[in-house]
């Protein structure tokens, strides 16, 4: 972000706000169901007295990355012979991304919109995409953004950062941000540096790094990209990590930086649809060739191949790691295995 | 923007079967594809799927392009079934040329073993059509059978151009075969070019890749002038899904045509 208006919204408007959000955009928000946060495509009778709905800021990212909004799980990109008329997206507003889900955009905006061919699909939806950040005061067991060098909360890439301090919000506005709060300027205050609110955001985002690191007091090895590619070829420590994994591949669909994909064709009564999907590089077939030859016809490279892939290949192309550390696949699996604990081997 | 998953029609024009399973199509797309010798185009069999294949005609006529196709799997078999005046769906270029560039003066040392000589072709006809620029062009091939060979009625033809030298193996020979009888590494006993400074150009099944690379390293070829065609699973063909990923290549992105200075550190890079 580069100007950095701050503002707060009194706890008592902010219902307000997001009915002036919904007159122009569709708004999600993360809210809590049962004991997991989900995200959830704000409807005005949510905010009808008694609804009991509201934005679950103060929790962890919820249980879909975001990723799925910009690159969706499925998605039609072709038509074959005639040409596919893509309908332009809604603005939509998210509001409550959390750090570990706003970082892993960064890989798929490297993929999908950095190279030569760009991905019109997810350059569209990304655009037409604001991003609100919330900070992550309360860090569960399976959070480990510390361990990547990350924050809970955002440092760049949101288009407003939002907070919670006393109940009210306070926002940090780039921008873009800005037409959120020209939605609706009556309802916002301009703070000062001396406020108090800003002062206990600082305290609690504070406390959540100290949470963090007490969930996660040892780093990894400092050279972590040079530490997995020397165990690129040592089977016998990647096999005792594998030998749990029942190949769900839920810790691959619930990745918020996985970005491979597999496009497949349906038959309509008359031509093609193409469709995109999001493919685990776990799959046997994944990496087979036409012939049946298979470079990781064995499971245990394919598991050494998704370390391998996030914390080695993808650093050394691109500088960062394609892992934020939020905790999804670990959650995910059923044979237990913890990526923090593989790594820490490392 | 333009999409890069969408395939334009091309019209099959005429099909010629070169061995029992090996077919060429000439392609007739709606929009030129402006290939280069090396690169490649994605192929639709509609409702079949998509897979990669390099042109195996000469890229200085481009109206239509040629592809000479092995029946090994779903789209190939399903290829097979179609016929003159149905529509396929191509996408592409994808990929990197052989850089001919680097090939001038020299001397070009091409090595195809059964369908691998229908992308070797591209870049044959490239160099011919141009012969002036380089030394001279040798193509050593092998197949399994006199009745495997590719491309058997042009071979003739392509030996009397200037400048070029042809030898042929087979495996299996018939009382037909007048010439050597092996895998192709026996056609490589002696290689007649400056083994420092020429360009060796290899396409052929992953164990012929691995035998012929390792002959022309032990004859002090220089592993930054042999271009070997890789074998990778691709979807996208633009360098997004992953699916090709080779040690720290992109297949469909960096290659498909990588130096073997490029890919010697990888585990087991011919599968």
């Amino acid at each position: 972000m580069q100007s950095l208006d701050r503002l707060a919204l009194p706890e008592a408007q902010r219902d307000q706000w997001l009915l002036k959000l919904l007159d122009k955009h569709l708004v999600y928000i993360p809210v809590l169901y049962e004991d997991r946060v989900h995200w959830r495509r704000l409807d005005p009778a949510d905010l009808n007295p008694g609804a009991g709905i509201a934005p679950a800021l103060r929790r962890i990212r919820a249980s879909e990355p975001v990723k799925s909004f910009m690159f969706n799980p499925r998605q039609q990109v072709g038509a074959f012979p005639e040409k596919l008329d893509p309908a332009e997206p809604r603005t939509r507003v998210l509001l409550g991304v959390k750090n570990c889900d706003l970082v892993p955009l960064k890989v798929h905006d490297r993929i999908l919109t950095d190279g030569e061919f760009k991905d019109p699909f997810y350059v569209a939806q990304r655009k037409n995409t604001i991003l609100v950040a919330a900070d992550c005061p309360v860090p569960e067991e399976s959070c480990f953004c510390n361990l990547l060098g990350l924050t809970p909360f955002a440092t760049d890439g949101a288009d407003a950062v939002l907070s919670v301090s006393d109940g009210d919000y306070l926002l940090e506005v780039g921008e873009r941000g800005q037409e959120l709060v020209d939605a609706a300027p009556d309802l916002f205050q301009k703070v000062d540096d001396g406020d108090g609110r800003i002062a206990k955001r600082d305290e609690g985002r504070k406390a959540a790094v100290a949470a963090l690191s007490r969930i996660n007091p040892k780093p990894w090895n400092p050279d972590l990209a040079a530490a997995v590619a020397a165990k690129r070829k040592d089977e016998s420590f990647w096999r005792k990590h594998a030998e749990k994994c029942v190949e769900c591949f839920g810790c691959l669909m619930g990745c918020p930086t996985c970005y491979c994909y597999l496009l497949y064709d349906q038959v309509r009564e008359k031509g093609l649809d193409r469709t995109r999907v999001w493919d685990a590089c776990y799959l046997a077939a994944y990496a087979r060739v036409g012939g049946g030859a298979n470079p990781r016809a064995e499971f245990v490279k394919r598991f050494a191949n998704r370390f391998i892939c996030k914390f080695s290949d993808f650093k050394n192309d691109h500088g960062m790691f394609a892992c934020s550390g939020c905790g999804r696949c670990f959650k995910a699996c059923m044979g237990k295995i913890d990526i923090r604990k593989v790594l820490a081997e490392l | 923007m333009k999409n890069p998953y969408e395939a334009i029609p091309a019209t099959i024009l005429k099909t010629m079967d070169e061995t029992p399973n090996i077919r060429t199509f000439v392609l007739k797309p709606e929009q030129e594809i402006p290939f280069l010798a090396g690169q490649f185009v994605e192929l639709t069999v509609p409702g079949f799927g998509e897979a990669p294949f390099t042109p195996s005609s000469s890229h200085f006529k481009r109206d239509t392009f040629e592809m000479t196709i092995m029946k090994v799997g779903k789209a190939t078999t399903a290829l097979f079934g179609l016929k003159a005046g149905d529509t396929v769906g191509v996408r592409g270029p994808f990929g990197q040329p052989y850089p001919l560039e680097k090939f001038a003066g020299k001397d070009i040392y091409i090595v195809g073993g059964g369908v691998g000589l229908a992308p070797l072709r591209a870049l044959f006809l490239a160099l011919t059509h141009e012969i002036d620029k380089y030394k001279r062009v040798f193509l050593r091939y092998g197949a399994r059978t006199p009745n495997d060979i590719v491309y058997r009625h042009l071979l003739p033809e392509w030996q009397k151009l200037p400048k070029v030298d042809i030898d042929l193996s087979v495996d299996v020979s018939d009382e037909k075969w007048m010439k050597k009888v092996g895998v192709v590494t026996c056609l490589m006993e002696e290689i007649p070019c400056d083994e420092k400074t020429s360009i060796a150009v290899v396409c052929g099944p992953p164990i012929m890749m691995k035998f012929v690379n390792q002959r022309l390293l032990d004859a002090g070829f220089q592993g930054g002038n042999i271009y070997l065609s890789m074998e990778t699973n691709m979807s996208c063909g633009v360098g997004q899904c992953r699916h090709c990923r080779l040690g720290p290549y992109l297949t469909c992105k960096d290659g498909p045509v990588l130096t073997w200075a490029q890919i010697k550190d990888i585990e087991n890079p011919f599968v």
